[in-house]
This record gives C-alpha cells, sequence and structure tokens, in this order.
C-alpha cells in the first residue's frame, strides 16, 4: 500500500532519514519505533509530504508521490496526524470535523459566492457524518465547544476523527497517545483496532511499546535515522542489536 | 452640521468599512497579516484617476504627467480601481504568499507598502510623482451638477450601493464552508494542509478579492476628493485600518464595520474637534492621534484580543446543550 523506497532527509550535513525502505502493508497497524532522534518524525513528514525528501522514492497505491505537496497526497488518502496537538483553536469541535471533509459545494470561493442554497445540502450530509464519528468516539456533547479549550486527550480524538472525515486509505498517526490519560489511551487503541477491522491501512509512530505490542501487526525500529529492524514485537525483542538500542528494559 | 460635513464624514465612513471589510477577509477570517493593503487601495484610487481623467496633454490637465488619460464614463472607473487592486495583488501575492513564513510575509508586505510608495513618489512621469494627481473628474460629472447638496447625496447613495456589495459578498464567504477552511488555515495552516487544503491557493484567492475590494474603496475615495498623492497612502494608514479590526473584532463583519467607525473615522472627528478647541500647540493634537492609536491597539490586544464583537461561535441546529464556554483569548 505504502512504500518508502531508500528515502534520506538531510538537514545541512545531519541526515535524519538515512536511506529508510519499509513496506506499509494494506489493512493493518505498522508500527515505528526509535529512540528520541530516531528521525522517526521526520520520516513521517516526508512520507505525508510536510517535509520534502532530500532523495529517495515514496509510492502510495503503486504511483510515485514523492514530488507531490502535502495538500494533493491527502486528497488521495494518504493523511496524517501531528506528535503536537494541530486543533483548530478558535474552530468548534464540530467545525474541526467538517473542515477536512471533502466534496463540500460550498467550499469554494465560487460555492460560497453562489450563497447557501447552494451548499445546504452537502453541509447537512456532512454534519450528520460528522456527528456520527463524535458519537462513535464519545464526544457529541462537545461539538458546539471550542477545540482549543479542549483536554490533550480530546484533542487527540479531534485529530483522528478530522483525518477519519477525508475518508482516508492510510493514516500516518504520529505518537497519537502522547500526553493523553490512560482511560482515553484505552478508548484511543480501542479506536484504532475497529478502524482496522474496517480495513483502514495504519502507520503509527509510539513510545509505549506495550501499545505498540498490542496494537500493531508489524514493527519497524529506527536508530540514528537508519532503519535497524523489522518485524512483530515479540520477534524484536530476541535481536540482542535492537534491544541494544533501543528495548532495553 | 452642514451638508458637506455629513456627506464628507458618511462617505469617508463607507470607504472605511469596504477597506476593512476586505482587510477582515485576509487578515481576519485568513490570517493573511496585510501590511501593504494601502497600496491595494491607491492602485484602485490611480486606476480610477487615469481612467476618468483626459489625457495629459489637455489643456486644463498640462501641470501634470501622467500614463493614460482614457476618459472613461461612471462606473467603469470604479470597475477598473477594483480591478486595478485584484491584478497588482497577483505579481504581490506570487512573491509573498508562496515560500515565506507568515511572519516574513508580514515584514514583506510591510516593505512593500514603502518601496511603492518611495516609487510614486519619486518617478513622476508615471503618476506624477510626490504632487500627485488633480482635477480627477467625478462620477458622472458630465450628467449632473456636483455642485449641489443633490450631488452629495448621489454619492453618499453610490457609496451605500457599494458598501452594500461588498458587506453581501463578506458575508457569504465569511458564512460558507470556504469562510471556515480559511478560518482553519488561520488557526493551524500545516495541519490544514495535511487535510488536503492547499494553502497558497487560499491565500492568493483572498488576497486578490481583498485586493479587489480595496481598489474599489479607494476608487469611490478619489472620485470624492478629485485629487490623489503618495502622500494620502502612506504605511501608517494601514496600521489604521489594522487597529479598527482589532478594537472591532477580527473575523466578524459586524466587528469590522463597528472598527471602522470607531477608529479611522471616529478618532478623525475626535481630532477635529480638538484642534478646533485649540488645545495646546498647533501640531499636538495629531501627533497626539497616532499615540492614542497606538495605546488603543495596544489596549485591546492586552485586554480584549478579541475586540468588541468577537468572532461568534458557530453553533449548528440541533447540537445538544452546551455550557457556555469561554472565549478563546489570544493575544
Amino acid at each position: 500500500m505504502l512504500v518508502a523506497e531508500d528515502v534520506h532527509r538531510h538537514f545541512e550535513g545531519m541526515h535524519a532519514v538515512d536511506g529508510v525502505s519499509l513496506e506499509v502493508p494494506r489493512g493493518q497497524i505498522t508500527g515505528l519505533i526509535g529512540p528520541n532522534g530516531a528521525g522517526k518524525s521526520t520520516f513521517m513528514a516526508v512520507v505525508a509530504g510536510t517535509l520534502p525528501a532530500s532523495s529517495g522514492t515514496i509510492l502510495f497505491e503503486g504511483e510515485d508521490i514523492t514530488r507531490l505537496p502535502t495538500y494533493r497526497r491527502a486528497r488521495r488518502g494518504l493523511v496524517r496526524t501531528f506528535q503536537l496537538p494541530s486543533e483548530f483553536a478558535r474552530l468548534t469541535v464540530l467545525e474541526n470535523l467538517l473542515v477536512a471533509a471533502p466534496q463540500n459545494r460550498g467550499d469554494s470561493l465560487f460555492g460560497a459566492l453562489m450563497g447557501k442554497r447552494f451548499w445546504i445540502k452537502d453541509e447537512e450530509r456532512l454534519v450528520t457524518e460528522a456527528r456520527g464519528l463524535l458519537k462513535r468516539f464519545g464526544m457529541s456533547a462537545k461539538e458546539s465547544d471550542y477545540a482549543g479549550l479542549m483536554s490533550g486527550g480530546q484533542k487527540r480524538l479531534i485529530e483522528i476523527m478530522r483525518a477519519l472525515m477525508l475518508h482516508p486509505r492510510c493514516l500516518l498517526l504520529d505518537e497519537p497517545m502522547s500526553g493523553v490519560h490512560p482511560r482515553v489511551i484505552e478508548q484511543i487503541q480501542h479506536y484504532l483496532q475497529s478502524l482496522r477491522a474496517d480495513g483502514l491501512t495504519i502507520l503509527m509512530v509510539e513510545h509505549e511499546l506495550h501499545l505498540v505490542e498490542q496494537l500493531c501487526d508489524s514493527v519497524f525500529v529506527m536508530a540514528q535515522g537508519k532503519l535497524i529492524g523489522s518485524g512483530t514485537m515479540a520477534s524484536l525483542r530476541r535481536q540482542r542489536e535492537i534491544v541494544d538500542a533501543y528495548l532495553v528494559g | 452640521m452642514n451638508t458637506y460635513y455629513a456627506a464628507n464624514l458618511l462617505i469617508y465612513a463607507g470607504v472605511d468599512i469596504i477597506a476593512v471589510l476586505a482587510l477582515n477577509l485576509q487578515f481576519g477570517v485568513s490570517g493573511i497579516v496585510n501590511f501593504s493593503f494601502i497600496v491595494f487601495q491607491a492602485a484602485g484610487a490611480y486606476a480610477a484617476a487615469v481612467l476618468s481623467m483626459p489625457p495629459h496633454t489637455a489643456a486644463e490637465y498640462s501641470f501634470q504627467v501622467y500614463v493614460g488619460g482614457y476618459q472613461l464614463p461612471f462606473p467603469i472607473p470604479w470597475i477598473g480601481g477594483a480591478l486595478a487592486g485584484a491584478l497588482l495583488a497577483i505579481p504581490v501575492g506570487l512573491v509573498v504568499l508562496r515560500k515565506l513564513r507568515s511572519d516574513y510575509q508580514a515584514i514583506a508586505l510591510l516593505v512593500t507598502s514603502i518601496i511603492a510608495n518611495t516609487v510614486i513618489n519619486n518617478a513622476r512621469p508615471f503618476l506624477n510623482g510626490a504632487a500627485g494627481l488633480a482635477l480627477i473628474p467625478q462620477p458622472l460629472q458630465d450628467q449632473v451638477d456636483t455642485y449641489g447638496d443633490s450631488y452629495l447625496y448621489l454619492y453618499i447613495g453610490l457609496t451605500a450601493v457599494c458598501v452594500g456589495l461588498v458587506w453581501f459578498l463578506a458575508a457569504r464567504i465569511v458564512n460558507s464552508p470556504y469562510g471556515r477552511t480559511l478560518r482553519a488555515m488561520r488557526e493551524h495552516e500545516l495541519a490544514a494542509t495535511a487535510l488536503g487544503k492547499n494553502p497558497v491557493a487560499l491565500k492568493m484567492t483572498m488576497f486578490i478579492v481583498g485586493g479587489a475590494i480595496a481598489g474599489l474603496s479607494g476608487a469611490i475615495l478619489v472620485g470624492f476628493l478629485t485629487v490623489w498623492a503618495p502622500s494620502t497612502w502612506l504605511y501608517p494608514e494601514t496600521i489604521i485600518l489594522f487597529a479598527a479590526l482589532i478594537v472591532g473584532g477580527r473575523g466578524n463583519n459586524l466587528g469590522a464595520i463597528l472598527g471602522a467607525l470607531l477608529v479611522p473615522v471616529g478618532f478623525e472627528e475626535v481630532t477635529r474637534l480638538l484642534i478646533r478647541m485649540n488645545i495646546g500647540p498647533p501640531n499636538l493634537i495629531p501627533a497626539l492621534e497616532w499615540v492614542a492609536i497606538g495605546l488603543f491597539i495596544l489596549g485591546f490586544l492586552w485586554f480584549r484580543p478579541e475586540g468588541v464583537r468577537p468572532e461568534p461561535r458557530r453553533v449548528f441546529e440541533g447540537s445538544p446543550d452546551v455550557e457556555v464556554v469561554d472565549r478563546v483569548r489570544t493575544a
């Protein structure tokens, strides 16, 4: 589904991503782990297009997307979330979801100038869809609150719901559990499993190894910009050099 | 209060409302810190002037030099003014909005404003340099008597029609899903991009739309004043419009109108009254006006950053009861 071939990203001589090649299989949750500064988030940014690759190729559904800008990758179904909360603070929770929705006739200058009658049906359909997601994620009561006033965990949920409004084919999650209350972590874990059951492909950077173990079908390990191993968590724990590099304890 | 004074006040109010509504689309809704806004108003004014004036070789106009001079009838000069603002926005936007980060965009636009004013000030053959243009024909002056009160009422009416039109367009943009996308871009550009939004296209569109509206405001103003010179569009004029929007309420069209009435119109009138009262040395009150505007901006940013009329929270029909949430305060 998603293939990275010899991807490099350099910052003025520093090799943040140094020749990473990996394949994310369709319909699975794939983990990407490694110590701080391993280059995981940089790699995710390169895959999503928020940072250009210095060299290498990224294939999505068999097509080369290496030179595509981020918004075009998102429109093709490759959608990312961010390591830090990136909610639209002065938009309500429901509006945060609606922004992401494609195929709204009012989401262009022409459509806007045509007036409400031109786009109201699309808007109503998308509000219904967004409310369905809010209900699924237990946030219906918050729909009219400003997203900026939500807790860290709720912001994470908003990001995931927002991404889902785009009907992604592959979701790139950058530390979705970071700074989240344990109870909400359980919720997110449950939702991710149900998304996988729906057939969604997920590539996830995560530091909590027990979560990676529970969630991910396969895992890639990065250190110092390079891929140093891959497999299930159980198999990775048996590889001494990986344990030494990262899985201490 | 005589008719001319009242008309002057109303027409200035109309022009300022149009300008602040345009700035609201750019800065309030889309987050583009357009510190060169006044340049687009000036472009519209100059375009309307040279479209309505005869060639500078004409007997009465030979004391000034300028390009063009087409003697086109109303409303072509006003339409031309709006077009000039829009056309100017394309190259400026392409240079400034594509690659630069938003804080650098603001600096680049401020510098653009200063460069544009300096160039027009010194390039006399283009638009008569520092002396500016004079004897600019007024709209419909061949058809109606421009010296009577009835012409003032006509001009107020024409300005009001333009205010209504701009208000209508701005309301449609702000209250649409497109307006929501613009607000999302303002809040977190990278996240909006990751959701399939093209920020450069969005910014360019609002830069051009805002440029057109600014150009129209300039055309209206120059048709009333009949003169236009670089000294009327120095960069601090943009700061006044920003002050109006910050005071009125960013992201809210009603706030933009309120701000336009409070700051550019209100301050000017208060200053005029104080000057008549002969308080202090002759230049004290105009100088203090700038101090007051600066303090006004700082005061609002500190104590009420959302302005008098904050951007409304959009609650959709069928929303469950929600507790009233505090406004998100952003400085």
